[in-house]
């Protein structure tokens, strides 16, 4: 976990103030530092502040929920975020995603599963000295040093999960990625049943896409296999 | 007006009055009419002129005096022999008749009453008669003229006077008409938008400040409606609640097992506390999923490719079972049929039945999913080579908590029992039926039949 020197700076905002110290007592022992905070307001606070890898954001909370804290976050700020959603609750999850969430994960979750996500997203966030490269296609120039995109001269504001997916994706232009493989290197973690967060991200990406004026280069969905980005004439 | 009651019963009133004060006093008008211009003719005059032409003349000389007697007199004269007939064989009025035969039963010997009501004494009148030269008795009536036009005046007039009433009423009727109407359907496309989930509907607005019964009517209607609403909104607050206050302790607790078992390494209790926390969410899930299906509204309807679905589920499933192919899809209609609804609710009605198929299933039988068409409706059966269901049990299955013996033998399997309750109920929900009976393998076959999108 540490590729870097020192902890990893995680921000919790879960109003479960019991949950809190457990997880913070069972993230240290993995090197991961927690600050909780209970509440969106202190938790907008404390991230404006603090300097995070990563936050973990509770949908439900009193006052202003995990959505909303998520939006302003996103105003600013592509820093990674998981949300910990009510299970089976499909309308919150998808929201979480649309509105910028790289992952989620249904309460109670097996707080294993929650420590695998961090890793997978933080391991993601620090690339390796050796893959520095700059991948062109189109309009679209993507750099992996300082984990930029462009399309033109337009920044494109992506997250970490949708800049995963779009590295991935321009890797093999005009060969389909597989869905699986694109939730192992986007997410770090396999596919599940049912789920759809990776076509939400690529539905975000290409509304920024579009957005920041690409006309030329199309995802593409290849229905039950995955996705390939075709270049424009 | 305060009161829909009293404007009904003021309109109709006014109006009935109206009509028929109206034909009352122009029949009146015209009786009246009718009679002056009798009165204003001399009798007296015309009868002693007849008389001297008939000495003079004879029949002939009166009939011919009778047909060249001016017409400006607003009058008629009539000469009617013993029969009965006019003397130049003109059609007397019906009245005449009657008249002229009612006097033939009484002689003209009895004479007029002065005490006797005017009716009868018009009756017992003595009727100016001559005396032909050759005995013949002879009767003079007068009758006044009957042109319609001369009342009515023209007819572009009288049509003008009809085209009037029949606007002016048209009017009152349909102000009073529209008065009841327009509410009332308003009202009535409120009430169906309502039974469609639509809580947040309120007609107060829409009616004005009405006062009357139907103004009353929108008020209570709102007030039903908030208190619906206010329902529905703490129905899904509780759901909310019930969730995360039962699932904020079960989060606790996995962490604590993780934070034991760094602390006393691995018990195999541990497991056993992880698979029934695990139970227990999965089991809050189906219950509030169960809940849910009844207060949740048509909003989210579209349109679902059942194909897409089935396959979906499918997948799934031989994912979840190691990617054995443990669900063949049989499907022998097009892959473009599509029912309309609540995707999620049909996908947990398919996958719950399908899931409960392979638990069912030994590890090397596969479980079948053939969808056909039947009397108009999709009709998807779910067959297993399972043990199957004792008959008399087969209706129950469906019923929450239902457990078979061999459900009960499989209880480590991890289900809640509320699987196939929720796929009922889900699929009721969208106007379709499940039933349960043997499959031809022995097995069970769970029978899903949906309503074709139209």
């Amino acid at each position: 976990m540490t590729d870097k020197p020192g902890p990893s700076q995680v921000l919790l905002i879960d109003d479960d103030r019991e949950l809190g110290v457990m997880l913070t007592d069972y993230l240290a022992a993995e090197a991961i530092t927690v600050t909780v905070q209970h509440n969106g307001e202190q938790g907008l606070a404390s991230f404006d502040q603090g300097n995070f890898d990563l936050i973990i954001l509770d949908v439900m909370m009193p006052g202003i929920g995990g959505l909303e804290v998520l939006q302003k976050i996103r105003l600013t700020s592509s820093i990674p975020v998981i949300m910990l959603t009510a299970r089976g609750d499909d309308v919150d999850r998808i929201i979480g995603l649309e509105v910028g969430a790289d992952d989620y994960l249904p309460k109670p979750f097996n707080p294993r599963e929650l420590l695998a996500r961090i890793k997978a997203i933080l391991r993601r966030a620090r690339p390796s000295a050796g893959e520095v490269r700059v991948l062109e296609l189109g309009d679209i120039r993507l750099d992996t040093r300082t984990h930029r995109a462009n399309v033109h001269d337009t920044e494109l504001k992506l997250t970490g999960t949708e800049f995963e997916i779009l590295k991935c994706l321009l890797e093999t232009p005009g060969q389909v990625v597989n869905k699986e493989r694109l939730s192992e290197r986007a997410l770090g973690r396999r596919l599940l049943p049912y789920d759809r967060s990776i076509d939400t991200h690529i539905s975000n990406l290409r509304g920024k896409l579009e957005h920041a004026g690409d006309r030329n280069t199309t995802i593409q969905n290849q229905r039950g296999v995955g996705y390939l980005l075709i270049p424009g004439h | 007006m305060r009161s829909l009651f009293l404007r009904f019963f003021i309109a109709f009133w006014l109006l009935i009055g109206l009509i028929i004060g109206g034909a009352a006093v122009s029949g009146f008008l015209y009786a009246e009419r009718l009679q002056v211009t009798i009165e204003d003719f001399e009798v007296g005059n015309s009868m002693a002129e007849a008389s001297a032409v008939l000495a003079s003349g004879g029949r002939d000389a009166l009939a011919g005096w009778v047909r060249h007697l001016p017409r400006d007199d607003g009058v008629i004269v009539y000469i009617v022999d013993a029969e009965g007939r006019d003397i130049v064989d003109r059609d007397l009025p019906f009245a005449m008749q009657r008249y002229i035969q009612r006097h033939r039963g009484h002689a003209p010997d009895r004479p007029a009453n002065d005490d006797a009501a005017p009716r009868e004494r018009r009756r017992h009148r003595v009727l100016p008669q001559l005396a032909a030269p050759d005995g013949e008795i002879l009767t003079m009536l007068v009758a006044p003229v009957r042109l319609p036009g001369s009342f009515w005046a023209r007819s572009d007039e009288r049509l003008m006077l009809l085209t009037f009433a029949l606007v002016i009423s048209g009017v009152l009727s349909y102000a009073l008409a529209a008065a009841f109407a327009r509410p009332v359907s308003k009202l009535r496309a409120a009430t169906v938008a309502l039974a469609e989930g639509n809580l947040d509907i309120r007609v107060a607005d829409s009616l004005g400040k009405r006062r009357d019964e139907l103004g009353m009517l929108g008020r209570d209607f709102d007030a039903m409606a908030e208190k619906l609403q206010r329902a529905a909104e703490k129905q899904t607050e509780l759901s909310r609640n019930i969730s995360h206050e039962l699932r904020s302790p079960l989060a606790r607790i996995r962490v604590a097992i993780e934070l034991a078992r760094r602390k006393a390494g691995e018990l195999p209790e541990f497991q056993r506390l992880e698979t029934d926390t695990e139970r227990l969410d999965s089991l809050i899930g189906q219950l509030l999923s169960y809940a849910r299906l009844d207060d949740d509204n048509q909003a989210n309807a579209t349109t679902i490719n059942m194909h897409d679905l089935v396959s979906e589920v499918a997948e799934n499933v031989n994912f979840e079972y190691g990617g054995k192919d443990r669900v063949v899809i049989d499907w022998q209609v097009g892959e473009q049929v599509s029912i309309n609804g609540r995707r999620g609710a049909i996908l947990s009605a398919v996958e719950n039945v399908v899931r409960n198929a392979v638990k069912h299933s030994p590890d090397d039988h596969d479980v079948i999913v053939r969808a056909k068409l039947r009397n108009d409706k999709l009709s998807i059966d779910v067959e297993d080579q399972g043990p199957g269901v004792p008959v008399e049990d087969l209706a129950r299955i469906f019923e929450p908590f239902y457990r078979t013996r061999t459900s009960a033998e499989l209880d480590g399997n991890g289900g809640t029992g509320l699987g196939l309750a929720i796929a009922k109920r889900a699929v009721e929900w969208h106007g379709g039926q499940v039933e349960a009976a043997e499959a031809a393998a022995g097995g069970l076959r769970v029978r899903i039949d949906l309503p074709l999108v139209s």
